[in-house]
């Protein structure tokens, strides 16, 4: 068997899933499980949130070790899954590690749903989530304007290449101005509350932070606290915008109906 | 309550969008989803307390997501995260930061500390879960 090639492919597998999403110890194992299967000595992964490392060694062999940088994430439960898929037929014979590393650099450039699509997504999630909370048709209608605002100002700020926290602030300060404003005029006595809170939801950390619950009490907890410190400033900025939106609002208008 | 809880279903499943959920699961996420927020609305009505709310929701989103990620032989993750949804504090948070615009101190660290007890039950549910799903299990 191919050792060089097999390290490559857990470390590439461990990439995806921890650049998607996936708890540490799901990325740990999957390393684990495939360097394994060259049933050599030793074989260890350690995984941080920023980056991999793998070994593996033998008195038969020369060590591989293989460190790779971890940069930009964005949740992608489906190439968790799809790693996932992958792992297990590699390590029940079912697949060859070629056809395994092949099928791993298919999956990392993998996308389901178009970007279109993701919009449409965002402002589904507004307009439920007002409906979930309680909102009328009046409210959900406001919702879908507040949320297609959302989109927009999401891709601007992805194009202009805003980082996080200043991107999730700016959002939030839309999504409070552009209800606020139509609560105020277009379509007066709409509950701007449970709007601002459906249209926030695609912001709020909730995917980080199951994670970062899972992580922290798996005792991984250089990852897990990470994570959570990522979780509270997202929600931070999320609070700074629609604080800052609420109050702008406040001052121009001399007075704020909720 | 059923107007809602079809809200949830949708909401959910715009989620998946968003998350990149595989295809397949999609809708069975968002059947997990409806059920949490029905057991959350449920449970807020009987009880009154929206932490109780949040840990009994999240509770049933983890212990459906471990059974089904067993029978379909899927990451845990796939299912807790779009289920966990509905029960994050977004609303808590709002109120907190509305009430600091609004000159209100008392109300706005009302709804702070309110905001942590939601994460912590639903961390306390998901803990639970999976440290029972766990037991037994070889590393």
């Amino acid at each position: 068997m191919n050792d060089k090639l097999l390290v490559e492919t857990a470390v590439l597998a461990g990439e995806i899933m921890l650049v998607s999403g996936a708890e540490i110890y799901r990325v740990e194992n999957t390393i684990d499980h495939i360097l394994r299967k060259a049933g050599r000595n030793t074989a260890e992964a350690i995984v941080f949130s920023t980056g991999i490392f793998a070994s593996l060694n033998d008195p038969a062999i020369e060590a591989i070790t293989v460190a790779r940088r971890v940069t930009g994430r964005s949740t992608n439960l489906n190439r968790v899954y799809l790693v996932n898929d992958v792992s297990r037929m590699l390590c029940e014979d079912r697949m060859t590690v070629e056809e395994a590393y092949v099928r791993l650099t298919d999956i990392r450039d993998s996308v389901q749903y178009g970007r279109r699509l993701k919009d449409i997504g965002v402002m589904g999630v507004a307009v439920f989530f007002t409906l979930l909370l309680g909102g009328g048709a009046r409210d959900c209608l406001a919702a879908a304007v507040t949320g297609i605002s959302l989109a927009t100002a999401m891709e601007v700020s992805a194009r202009i290449r805003l980082n996080d926290f200043c991107a999730n602030a700016f959002c939030a300060f839309l999504i409070a101005i552009a209800t606020l404003f139509m609560g105020q005029w277009l379509i007066p006595g709409i509950k701007s509350d449970i709007i601002i809170i459906g249209a926030i939801m695609p912001l709020v950390p909730g995917v980080i932070f199951t994670t970062a619950i899972r992580d922290t009490l798996n005792g991984d907890y250089a990852s897990g606290t990470a994570r959570i410190m990522e979780a509270v400033v997202i929600a931070l900025a999320v609070a700074a915008g629609v604080g800052a939106g609420m109050g702008l609002f406040q001052w121009l208008t001399g007075g704020l109906s909720w | 309550m059923v107007v809602q809880t079809i809200g949830a279903f949708l909401a959910v499943i715009s989620f998946s969008l968003i998350l990149e959920l595989p295809k397949k699961h999609v809708i069975l996420a968002g059947g997990i989803g409806a059920a949490s927020w029905l057991v959350y609305l449920l449970v807020h009505a009987s009880s009154g307390s929206v932490i109780a709310a949040a840990f009994l929701s999240s509770l049933l989103v983890a212990l459906t997501s471990h059974i089904f990620a067993r029978i379909f032989k899927a990451p845990v993750t796939v299912f807790l995260v779009a289920g966990i949804l509905p029960s994050v504090p977004g609303t808590s948070i709002y109120r907190s930061v509305s009430y600091v615009i609004a000159n209100n101190p008392d109300l706005s660290s009302h709804y702070l500390v309110e905001t942590l007890q939601v994460s912590g039950a639903i961390a306390m549910a998901i803990f639970i879960m999976d440290s029972l799903f766990r037991l037994g299990q070889k590393r």
